[in-house]
This record gives structure tokens, C-alpha cells and sequence, in this order.
């Protein structure tokens, strides 16, 4: 490990009873980088960033954080990261204001630090005006923007964010990824987890896509989508008695595609060229696209519908 | 698990106090609803039962009724308070309001999470002790002597039942599970343990059962003490309510420490 690794896992395994929910997960996190776990539900990206953030004991494997083992000093850990977990766990007892305070005696901020630090997150994140409501009157976005101010109020080192956008409007996922924007640009390390795709595109320097509490594949969003995907997408809808016909003729000529039901999507190489795929489907709905993230997570983790976990 | 994991120290250090400290930022704001039912509540009592039923009676075990059922009121406070704070209150957090897991992000931990619950039930049960005691000062019910012997009592009874309480969040599934400890548990207790009548009125068996009542020797030990009775009995009572409060504040942290840390 070297100076620069935020978090180190090596064979990182966890279960819950008999039933193995991470399943030997080996991975390095850079310090400034932002990371993003990708997978369906239930594949266990939470799990595993819940053992990051000390939240879930370590079944097997080593697991350290800022160069820390999890296992023995988890203290002092917990005092230099910031999590934002996935319910906000916002304490309706108190106000907007009181939230953060609470929160930062926890963290052991002296009371006239903590009042400073509070006020400058509620300015930043547009909730100065509503320091002395209840947190029951906020609305979605307002409350994962007071939970993610009270992630940093101890300043971390290392933010962890359980699907911080999910539920939201778009007005609040745009303003939402753009804060993380300016937390990267100030050299923060993050770590997320989420199922939007294009956000993860955009905002990730790297990305983990994890299935069934492994990881199958890691690298840059653009770099994944080269090696897996291609330089375009060639998408057709069919249907089922034609279908077959067409994937022997594309296979004929050399494409690599995925079937989700009656659409197919022709994935074009570096080296091939899509009008030829095109010349081979006679289809009204065909279009060329560019590839995304999400073909490369449909196809390593399939396309059937998962049950909610 | 070696036999003495089973067994913790609590850690009553500054992140057990903060703990506490956010209950007590919370009831600061919301002190009116509580003076209501842990100060207001006993007092209707004493006024309805002590002054009101008591005046037909002229005498209970040696002295008037009021005197005889006011340490008995002094207890079920304490364990009313504190029962229903280790339970409705801790519960609540535990499971709907998600207090411990967001408290658990920060250095603060399991075992300092329970360490400030149990304290922090405790203090209200004794907050509640407290008010009953001035009010009851008011009416010329107290031996200010006499009082600040049994006040420690009084706290360790708050204790034993926030551990109590704390057990049965533990167990509990939802809301209705208290159902079963409160009408099968509490307010039994809160009627046989000696409260309203003296022990020897109940027949033998029963006498027995409420023998095993935390709370019969939580009123014996104080009314003895508060009436200057049989002192050496008080102790052994209290080296009882000591064990108890020992044995069940075990299982409280074990208990919430297994949910708390998966």
C-alpha cells in the first residue's frame, strides 16, 4: 500500500448468517479519486461500503481505511471519514441547526467550532434560511443535502454516499452531483454507490461494477465501455421471428450484440464499422448511439428484473 | 464467545454523556409534556389515593395511609419513568428514527450508546422521583433528613428498570410487543409489590411471587428507610436491587450491542 491508497481490500468477505452477502472482494481506492460501486440491488455494494465505513463487522479478509485496520481502529477511522448513509437518519427531534450540533458534540467538535463549521455547511448547501425548522418540514432534497452536510462536518478525509441521489428530483440529483464536483475539486476522496449510470459516467474517475457480492469488473467508466463495449452502439427493434435471423447474420459478419427481449444492440469495435451492421438489419427502428456505461453493466450483470432487497 | 464476553463493563466516558446529553437537549425542549406525566401523573395519585381512599383508612402497617403508600408512589415513579424511556423512547430510536445507527457513524459506540441510554432513563425516572418529592415537600410529606438517604435508592431503582426496559426493546418487534410487558409485567408489579397494601394481605403463594418482584423490595428497602424502621432489612433489599440491576444491565448491552453491530 502506498501513501496515496485511501482504502486497501483484500479479500473482503461478509455474511449474515449463513448467507454470504460480500463474497471475497479485492480492491484499492486512491486518495482524490472518486469511486463509484456499481450493481443491481442486493448485490452488495452497501454491505461492502458499510464495512468501509465501520457500520458491519468484517467476516474474512483485511480491510483498511486511510491505512487503518477496521478491525482495531475503527475509532479513529470513524473520526476522519464522513458517511452519508442511504435513510438519512436525520433525528426528528431536532432542528435543521441542532441536527449538525448533535452530530459534531458526537464527533468531539469544541461547541464554538461546531457552531462555525454548521453554519458555513448550511450556507454552502442552500438550507441557511431553514437552520430552525423541524427536519420533518424538509423536503427530499433538503433532507439529503442536511445529511450530507452532516457527513462533512468533521471535515473527512475520505466521504462515503449510499446511493446519495436516489428518490430525488432531477433539480436535486443535478445540484447534488454538482457539490460533488466542487468536494473532487477540492481533493476530497469519495466513495459512492448508485444505480444511475450516466451519473457515474460523468462524475466517477473509476467505477466497481459488483454482482452477487463480487466484483466483476473495475476501471474508468471509458475505458470499460471501450474494452467491453465498443466505439458505438448499433440498436434495432424486432421481434421474436426475426430475430434469430438477424443475430446469425450479425454473427456471421463478426458483431458482438446483447438481447434484452426484442431489442438488440450491436456492439461496434474499435476496428469495425457500424454501417456494415446496419446494412445487415432491415428494421424502420435502428439507430447508432454511443455506448454507456449502462451496456457495459447489462452486459455483466444481465438484464432480469432483480427482486428489491 | 468465551463466558465473560457475555459480561461488560459499561463505559461511562464522554461518549456515553453525549449521548445523554442529546436526551437532554431533547426533554430541555420538550420539558412541559414530560413534568406532565412523570410529575403531574404521581401526584393525581397521591392526591386521589393517599389523601382521597386513605381517609377511610385509619391505619396501614403502623402509620396513616398516606404515609405508608407515599414511598411506595416514590418507586413506581422511578420505575414508570424509567420503564417506558428504555422501552417506547429506546425503541424508537433503535428502529424508526435510526438514532444509534447515525450516532454509530461518529466514534461514539455500541457500548457507549447503551452506557448513555441507561443513564440517560435512569435520570428521568429520577427527574420524575424528584418532582414528586417537592411537591410532596409542599404537602408536608417529608423528613428532609430521611429523604436524601432514599433519593439514591430511588436512583437505583430508575437504573434497574432502564435496563429493564432496555431488555424488552431488545425483544420487542414492534410497538404492541410492550403491550405484553406493560399489563403483564409493570402494572402488576406496580399494584402487588406492597405499593398499595401490605405484603401479608396477599395469600402465601402470592406472597412469594411478588417476592420475585424487583419492585417489592425497591418499597420495602425505601419505606423502611423513609419510616426509620428496619434498616438492616433496607440493606439487604438494596444489595438485591444491586444484583438485579447487575445481572439485567448485562443483558442490555449484550442484547443491544448484537443489534447494533452486525
Amino acid at each position: 500500500m502506498t501513501k496515496s491508497t485511501a482504502i486497501e481490500i483484500k479479500d473482503l468477505t461478509k455474511k449474515y448468517d449463513d448467507k454470504i452477502v460480500v463474497n471475497g472482494i479485492s480492491l484499492e481506492i486512491e486518495k482524490g479519486e472518486c469511486f463509484g460501486l456499481l450493481g443491481p440491488n442486493g448485490a452488495g455494494k452497501t454491505t461492502a461500503m458499510k464495512m468501509m465505513y465501520c457500520s458491519a463487522l468484517v467476516t474474512s479478509g483485511e480491510l483498511y481505511v486511510l491505512g487503518l485496520n477496521v478491525k482495531k481502529n475503527y475509532k479513529e477511522i470513524k473520526s476522519r471519514i464522513g458517511v452519508v448513509p442511504q435513510e438519512d437518519g436525520l433525528d426528528p427531534d431536532f432542528t435543521v441547526l441542532e441536527n449538525l450540533l448533535v452530530y459534531a458534540n458526537y464527533h468531539n467538535l469544541e461547541p464554538k467550532e461546531a457552531e462555525l463549521r454548521a453554519q458555513a455547511l448550511l450556507r454552502l448547501m442552500k438550507l441557511e434560511e431553514y437552520q430552525d425548522r423541524s427536519v420533518d418540514t424538509l423536503s427530499g432534497g433538503m433532507r439529503r443535502r442536511l445529511a450530507i452536510a452532516r457527513g462533512l462536518i468533521n471535515s473527512p478525509e475520505v466521504v462515503f454516499l449510499d446511493e446519495p441521489t436516489t428518490g430525488l428530483d432531477p433539480q436535486a440529483r443535478i445540484w447534488i452531483w454538482d457539490f460533488f464536483k466542487h468536494l473532487k475539486s477540492e481533493k476530497n476522496t469519495l466513495v459512492l454507490t448508485t444505480h444511475y449510470m450516466e451519473e457515474a459516467e460523468q462524475m466517477c474517475d473509476r467505477v466497481a461494477i459488483i454482482d452477487n457480492g463480487k466484483i466483476l469488473t473495475v476501471g474508468t467508466p471509458r475505458d470499460l465501455i471501450r474494452e467491453l463495449i465498443g466505439k458505438e452502439v448499433v440498436e434495432f427493434d424486432t421481434n421474436p421471428v426475426d430475430l434469430n435471423y438477424y443475430l446469425g447474420r450479425l454473427r456471421e459478419a463478426g458483431f458482438a450484440y446483447q438481447v434484452i427481449k426484442d431489442t438488440v444492440s450491436v456492439l461496434i469495435k474499435d476496428n469495425q464499422d457500424g454501417r456494415k451492421a446496419v446494412d445487415l438489419i432491415a428494421s424502420d427502428k435502428i439507430y447508432i448511439r454511443k455506448p454507456t456505461l449502462n451496456d457495459v453493466f447489462l452486459k455483466l450483470a444481465g438484464h432480469q428484473l432483480r427482486n428489491e432487497q | 464467545m468465551k463466558f465473560k464476553d457475555y459480561f461488560t463493563t459499561p463505559q461511562v466516558n464522554s461518549g456515553a454523556f453525549k449521548v445523554w446529553s442529546r436526551n437532554f437537549l431533547y426533554f430541555k425542549k420538550t420539558w412541559l409534556v414530560s413534568v406532565f406525566w412523570i410529575v403531574f401523573e404521581p401526584v393525581v395519585y397521591l392526591g386521589a389515593i393517599g389523601f382521597g381512599l386513605g381517609s377511610f383508612v385509619n391505619s396501614m402497617g403502623g402509620m396513616s395511609y398516606v404515609e405508608f403508600f407515599f414511598p411506595a408512589l416514590l418507586c413506581t415513579t422511578a420505575m414508570m419513568v424509567s420503564f417506558f424511556e428504555g422501552t417506547y423512547g429506546n425503541y424508537t430510536k433503535l428502529t424508526h428514527q435510526k438514532t444509534y445507527s447515525t450516532i454509530m457513524l461518529t466514534r461514539v459506540g455500541p457500548e457507549e450508546i447503551v452506557a448513555g441510554e441507561l443513564m440517560w432513563a435512569a435520570s428521568k425516572g429520577f427527574f420524575g422521583v424528584m418532582g414528586v418529592t417537592l411537591v410532596a415537600g409542599v404537602f408536608g410529606l417529608i423528613d428532609t433528613y430521611r429523604i436524601i438517604l432514599v433519593l439514591p435508592v430511588l436512583f437505583l431503582i430508575s437504573a434497574l428498570f432502564s435496563c429493564i426496559g432496555m431488555i424488552f426493546t431488545s425483544l420487542a418487534r414492534n410497538y404492541d410487543s410492550f403491550i405484553y410487558s406493560t399489563s403483564g409485567l409493570i402494572v402488576p408489579m406496580s399494584l402487588l409489590s406492597g405499593t398499595y397494601f401490605p405484603l401479608e394481605q396477599l395469600p402465601p403463594s402470592l406472597r412469594y411471587i411478588s417476592y420475585l418482584f424487583p419492585l417489592t423490595h425497591g418499597v420495602s428497602a425505601v419505606r423502611n428507610i423513609l419510616h426509620n424502621q428496619d434498616v438492616g432489612l433496607a440493606l439487604g433489599h438494596i444489595a438485591i436491587l444491586l444484583v438485579a440491576t447487575f445481572i439485567c444491565m448485562n443483558i442490555s448491552f449484550f442484547r443491544i450491542r448484537k443489534k447494533l453491530l452486525k
